[in-house]
């Protein structure tokens, strides 16, 4: 279930944030059916901002894009940027909200730069990925994500041809970028903190003489395990990735 | 090999011994070149000492403000009210920034003295596996505090010492068990007491070093229909 950012409740005066009441985030009732009132507090909102950003950064593959949380943060920056305009008194405060606002603003375009990165990594595969996606499953690109990664992949295409492709034989002159860029390494090894009890969860053998066996997550705990096993939880924010 | 100016590019020259082992006349110049990005734009996967410590930035510490200001509503959370000589909490962030502008006085966490940590050190070398350390950023908090504010915490240089004796100690097992964890090709480890510093040093490394070995060994099959992932 989406939730999709309404309006944010008002603010208080001058140095307030936008908050110490929750945010409101409603669901249209669209194609998936009934709605769901999901409150968040700011401070909740920077955390899961910082949650998806950690996540993001030791994924190998590309996570769900999470366009809510974006646009609540980018609304909550430019009101507290707009209260700073409005009130030149008093330094200090100031300051410290034009610290915390930096403090934020790198967080987010961190996140975002690693998604950019990733896209321009593994192109063709996110974009089959995109388009093979079944109704209702959430979405791994947002909007501006999607039309930049099909602009990457024509411009790739075009520049293969031009420089390469247009002097080969007749015969040669197909590429598929799907089959020759490489894949995600979703095997690769991550650090992961559990963030809600997991039972028995799957370890797969490395070496023909082991055995497969199953383990629990406690809460609190850390461990170093492949991606592909604990992929979906980490989609449904279970265990966090350090 | 005259090197190319660039902005952002690192220069290394290293030298070669020549095949016949011999130094001197027969070494050569070999430039490497490294291109740095800035931080947080790197390769997905790795995450630098610098954002560890933006993370550590954000644990709370006590200081004692030396000017008076009603509470902030800050988007993360409300500080204060402060008031001139009575201790309030702030994020590590905000307590340098007011320690460099001299308008505070910082309290050390009550972790940060000498005999708990010379307890905490010898405790240390004594277990096989880690003990839990009183602050999941103690490195970067030492580092921080020590060298913004060590006029504020007493016997400063002891406190260095021990913290990184610990350090030593915990890192030395950590590359011990990393190296049993590759060596019989485990599939899972529990690290429970580690810290995030700790982890970083040593996680690039080993997470691509285990990528590697899945690579060969996977591609030791012949006939197996694996497609091949690199160039």
């Amino acid at each position: 279930m989406r939730a999709r950012p309404r309006r944010l409740a008002g603010s208080g005066g001058g140095m307030a944030a936008a908050g110490g009441e929750g945010m409101r985030t409603e669901q249209e009732p669209d194609s998936d059916g009934g709605s769901e009132e999901l409150v968040l507090t700011p401070a909740q909102l920077i955390r899961s901002l910082e949650q998806a950003w950690l996540n993001e950064k030791f994924a190998p593959e590309l996570l769900e894009s999470k366009p809510e949380i974006i646009e609540c943060v980018v609304e909550q920056l430019d009101h507290m940027d707009a209260n700073l305009k409005r009130a030149k008194k008093g330094d200090l405060k100031v300051s410290v909200h034009h610290m915390e606002i930096e403090r934020i603003r790198y967080v987010l375009s961190s996140y975002l730069r690693c998604r950019l990165v990733k896209i321009e990594k593994f192109f063709p595969h996110v974009l089959e990925k995109e388009k093979s996606r079944a109704e209702g499953e959430p979405s791994i690109l947002s909007p501006e994500e999607f039309a930049f990664a099909k602009e990457y992949m024509a411009n790739t295409e075009t520049y293969l041809k031009n420089v390469a492709l247009k002097h080969m034989p007749p015969n040669l002159q197909k590429v598929s970028l799907l089959k020759s860029v490489p894949k995600p390494n979703l095997d690769s090894f991550v650090f992961l903190r559990v963030l809600e009890r997991q039972e028995n969860i799957l370890v797969e053998p490395e070496t023909d003489e082991q055995r497969e066996y199953t383990i629990d997550l406690e809460e609190g705990s850390q461990h170093l395990i492949r991606y592909k096993t604990i992929a979906p939880l980490v989609a449904s924010g279970a265990v966090q990735l350090i | 090999m005259d090197p190319a100016a660039g902005s952002g590019t690192l220069w290394a020259g290293l030298r070669r011994r020549s095949a016949n082992g011999e130094g001197g006349r027969g070494t050569r110049r070999v430039r490497v070149r490294c291109r740095r990005g800035p931080p947080g734009c790197r390769a997905p996967g790795t995450m630098e000492p610098a954002e560890a410590e933006f993370l550590a930035e954000k644990e709370l510490v006590t200081i004692v403000p030396n000017f008076s200001l009603d509470r902030i509503h800050l988007i993360g959370g409300d500080l204060g009210p402060f008031n001139p000589g009575l201790p309030v909490e702030v994020p590590v962030w905000l307590a340098i920034n007011l320690k460099q502008r001299q308008k505070c006085r910082l309290i050390p966490p009550e972790w940060m003295d000498v005999e708990k940590l010379e307890e905490i050190r010898d405790q240390e070398r004594k277990e096989d596996t880690f003990t839990p350390m009183p602050s999941p950023y103690y490195m970067e908090l030492t580092k921080l505090l020590l060298n913004y504010a060590s006029d504020n915490i007493p016997k400063a240089d002891e406190i260095r010492t021990l913290v990184k004796d610990t350090w030593d100690t915990r890192i030395a097992k950590l590359r011990l068990s990393a190296d049993s964890f590759v060596k019989q090709q485990e599939a899972h480890a529990k690290l429970d007491n580690l810290t995030l510093m700790e982890i970083n040093t040593i996680g690039t490394f080993l997470t691509q070093a285990l990528d590697h070995m899945y690579k060969l060994r996977t591609n030791l099959q012949p006939g197996e229909s694996a497609q091949s992932q690199d160039f």
